[in-house]
């Protein structure tokens, strides 16, 4: 984002942001003081202090001028705030860097990959960084995603499963030919410094998801909205974190899907020339997921409560993220990247012309979903509706390009074999011992393969889900060695191995975790735990 | 601003019930037009003020104007109201697809499923049509106290408040209280429901049973649709409401209700086969038990009395059988399966 259009954004997010809260006036003092009770909580367990006494003597300062000043002074100083989270997010902002990093892709994309490795990765691989090239498999709607990106405005929404996917998504989107897209990174990508500097100059804003105020909520919702209304593609991950089950996001963020619907209706009453807003979907698919062992640990920790948030996580260790790169290219490891079919804001598909079409092919005239009376107009009961259509698009969309691969087919069948050979043990006594058997003949496993792999072939069929390469090949044997070697080959222990003609498991927690992605396709729905 | 001849509403379908909600709507001062399909019926309304098909005493007011013209009327109504039965439910529907626009307000009043999909009205109005802002009117409501003038009530619901607010405007008068909810599934489901509870009312009364009998019947009737509306995601409260018990009340009383007579007539030992051919007018309740009881089985939720009726219709079970069986079945707490987990 340039600079004049930053200041832009920032301006009218602060406007929007204000007239939002001032228009109860009882209501601007209860914001006030709501931000900066979620602030002071937030700031007991910030770890650097120095940053916590900055933003300790603001609040306090908000706080003793808040408590003695009438309404007049309130409303400056819920300005005051909301400038504070404007600046933060939209970050310190250098043209200069922006020229460069914008002329200069590649060599930006190489300098973000190789502080993940300092030289290392790119002497580890014959090619270099074309091997990057050859690893990741663009596929699906690519060429509508084009012709769209040209005709309006795109809100490109992935699936999530780990911090390696920003990274990929600008790589595919460079490869794609398309021009860098706006993102909210979380805090934890900047604080790698290098990584941070170029992520705010390629169009990142920075998300501190511990920030659980309100009215910062709404500053970053403004701000993607601001910046789709202004012409640029943003891009998030809907379900709004990295999925700790390892399933297919099944509820996704509704403030943030909808700010898709806001730019257009906000377009439209500007009258501007390329009102349109579309939402594109997509799918990252690995065979191996960097965080797997942090993620379901997470999850099962977690389950029914509210998730803290890993800071330091298996990411945050470049040498790691090194060996699990270099791993993945040793194994001959496709990651898909697959663009599913644009969707207009209300959920309806987009065709190659940019028209929307309903169910049955026929061409809508999407401007008449937002009329009032002949006009465009905002309905914010309706428009939340919208968005929930929109979002049950998406989730249908993940799941029909997901692509399936041999880690989650063999992980999928041996962990029904330990739940059908341990009916009486439950889910977490399972995953901590196993159960009776430590280890499935090989060749009940190699039945499950197929009777599973007959049942996927199905859902391929009938376009409910796609299937990685090496799953469309008939031979069990080949699916199974395939998928030991990567289960084996990066996490600190291997999820199950083969010893003679037996299959051990080890890892029951990575099993789950690689299994969950067969949930949500109505296929084992019952023997799937999430 | 406004055209001068919009409309306030069109309504899809010159049977009995939509005959009837155009005509009140009509007499009520609204500007409303009544599609239908034959060309004479239009004549027939629009000359003499008779749908004679239907109604062959009652005039119909003289304001309400037909039209068999699909594309011209449709653009003319803020609210597209389709009153058609549900085995052609889904082909009128992609007609209106072809002409409806997003703005416009899409609301039914068809009591019934889709027998292979399982399929609501509103999903496969959803997947015929652009629409989003869709609805569901329904209630109590037989067409001929309609048409005889006696007051009314029903509900309206729909996910979206512009819906339910419209709609409630559309109706509001002195004949007919249209109450709003956000209950789609609910709402849809106990008009769909209620007929095979009405099926065993009638075999209740063919039996020669009394008002007990009757009572024990239609409330544990209610008690399986209320589970099997919210193993699909319908609140439990919409089931207390004119959508299902008002609705339930007036089907298992009525002695014009078809599912009732079809009831009756199995209890005294009629194949149904015969007394389809003889009543010659669909029993909605007939396939709505398939559709439920195979539904319920995915599910595996286990609905006693859509068993026993479905027993009676296909498995050759004596309805007093049924009935029978039903009285042995183990007791519980009343209401045990209901409360909220």
């Amino acid at each position: 984002m340039n600079d004049r259009d930053k200041e832009r954004v920032l301006i009218e997010v602060e406007h929007r942001v204000m007239e939002e809260y001032c228009r109860d006036p009882r209501g601007i003092e209860h914001t006030i003081f709501d931000t900066l009770y979620e602030e002071r909580r937030r700031l007991e367990t910030e770890k650097d202090r120095k940053t916590a006494r900055v933003a300790s003597a603001f609040y306090d300062r908000i706080q003793s001028e808040a408590v003695r000043s009438g309404p007049e002074r309130q409303r400056e100083l819920l300005r005051e705030l909301t400038r504070s989270f404007c600046q933060e997010v939209a970050g310190h902002f250098d043209p200069r860097v922006y020229a460069l990093a914008t002329r200069a892709i590649p060599p930006a994309l190489n300098a973000l990959l190789n502080t993940l490795s300092p030289l290392k990765l790119i002497q580890s691989l014959p090619n270099g960084l074309s091997d990057m090239g050859d690893q990741i498999e663009i596929q699906g709607e690519t060429e509508a995603f084009k012709i769209v990106a040209g005709l309006g405005t795109i809100v490109l929404v992935s699936t999530h499963q780990s911090h390696l996917d920003s990274i990929l998504l600008g790589f595919a989107l460079y490869r794609l030919g398309l021009p860098p897209f706006t993102y909210g990174a979380g805090l934890n990508l900047f604080t790698n410094k290098l990584i941070g500097f170029f992520m705010h100059n390629l169009g990142a804003y920075k998300v501190d998801r511990r920030k659980k105020a309100n009215l910062y909520k709404d500053v970053l919702k403004k701000y993607a909205g601001c910046s789709l209304e202004l012409g640029y593609h943003n891009m998030f991950f809907p379900g709004g974190t990295r999925s700790r089950s390892g399933a297919v996001e099944k509820k996704l963020k509704m403030g943030l899907l909808g700010m898709g619907l806001d730019a257009y209706v906000h377009n439209l009453l500007a009258k501007k020339e390329k009102p349109d807003i579309f939402v594109v979907p997509c799918t990252l698919n690995y065979h191996l997921v960097l965080e797997a062992e942090t993620l379901i640990d997470d999850h099962l920790k977690e389950v029914g409560r509210s998730r803290y948030i890993i800071e330091d996580d298996e990411f945050s260790k470049p040498k790691v993220v090194l060996d699990f790169i270099r791993k993945l290219f040793s194994l001959n490891s496709r990651i898909h990247f697959t663009v599913s079919r644009p969707l207009d804001v209300f959920g309806n598909q987009v065709d190659d012309q940019g028209r929307s079409r309903d169910v049955r092919g026929r061409i809508i005239d999407r401007t008449r979903y937002v009329f009032q009376n002949g006009k465009p107009a905002f309905d914010s009961q309706r428009d939340e509706e919208y968005t929930r259509e929109l979002a049950g698009s998406v989730i249908e969309a993940f799941h029909r390009d997901t692509v399936l691969k041999s880690t989650n087919l063999v992980s999928n069948v041996m962990f029904r074999w330990l739940q059908k050979r341990n009916p009486d043990v439950d889910l977490y006594r399972l995953l901590r011992t196993g159960g009776a058997a430590e280890s499935a003949p090989l060749a009940e496993t190699y039945a499950g393969i197929e009777r599973t792999l007959s049942v996927l072939r199905r859902k391929e069929d009938a376009g409910h889900v796609r299937l990685d390469q090496t799953l469309t090949k008939r031979d069990p044997a080949v699916i199974l060695s395939e998928a030991l070697a990567h289960l084996k080959s990066f996490h600190r222990r291997p999820a199950m191995a083969r010893r003679g003609d037996r299959l051990f498991h080890f890892d029951r927690n990575l099993i789950l975790y690689y299994q969950n992605r067969l949930a949500g396709f109505g296929f084992h729905e019952e023997e799937t735990v999430q | 601003m406004r055209v001068r001849d919009s409309l306030d509403i069109l309504v899809v379908g010159g049977g009995s019930f939509g005959t009837a909600l155009a005509s009140l709507l009509a007499e009520i001062g609204r500007r409303v037009r009544l599609w239908v399909r034959r060309e004479e019926t239009a004549e027939e309304i629009n000359k003499n003020h008779r749908n004679s098909r239907y109604f062959p005493e009652q005039e119909l007011p003289r304001n309400l104007r037909a039209t068999t013209d699909l594309a011209g009327v449709i653009r003319t109504a803020p609210i597209v109201l389709t009153v058609i039965p549900s085995r052609s439910f889904r082909q009128v529907a992609s007609e209106i697809g072809n002409h409806i626009q997003g703005d416009q307000i899409l609301v039914h009043a068809t009591k019934g499923i889709e027998i292979e999909s399982f399929k609501r009205m509103s999903e496969i109005l959803r997947e015929e049509t652009c629409s989003l802002k869709i609805g569901v009117l329904s209630g109590p409501n037989l067409a001929g106290e309609i048409m005889a003038r006696h007051p009314a009530g029903a509900t309206v619901a729909s996910r979206y408040q512009e819906v339910v607010d419209r709609v409630q405007a559309v109706f509001r008068s002195d004949r007919m209280r249209v109450y709003g909810g956000h209950d789609v599934i609910g709402t849809e489901l106990g008009g769909a429901f209620k007929n095979i509870i009405a099926l065993a009312a009638g075999a209740v009364d063919g039996m020669g049973f009394g008002d007990n009998t009757k009572a024990l019947l239609m409330t544990r009737g209610l008690s399986e649709m209320a589970r099997f509306g919210v193993a699909l995601g319908a609140d439990v409260f919409t089931f207390g409401g004119l959508a299902g018990i008002g609705d339930l009340i007036t089907t298992c009383a009525s002695p014009l209700s078809r599912n009732r007579r079809v009831g009756m007539a199995l209890a005294k030992g009629e194949k149904l086969d015969d007394i389809l051919t003889r009543i010659g007018q669909v029993a909605e309740g007939v396939p709505t038990t398939v559709a439920v009881h195979r539904q319920a089985m995915a599910i595996d939720l286990d609905l006693p009395i859509v068993r026993a009726v479905h027993a009676t219709l296909y498995e050759g079970v004596p309805p007093i059988e049924a009935l029978a069986d039903l009285m042995r079945l183990p007791i519980g707490s009343e209401l045990a399966s209901l409360r909220y987990r």
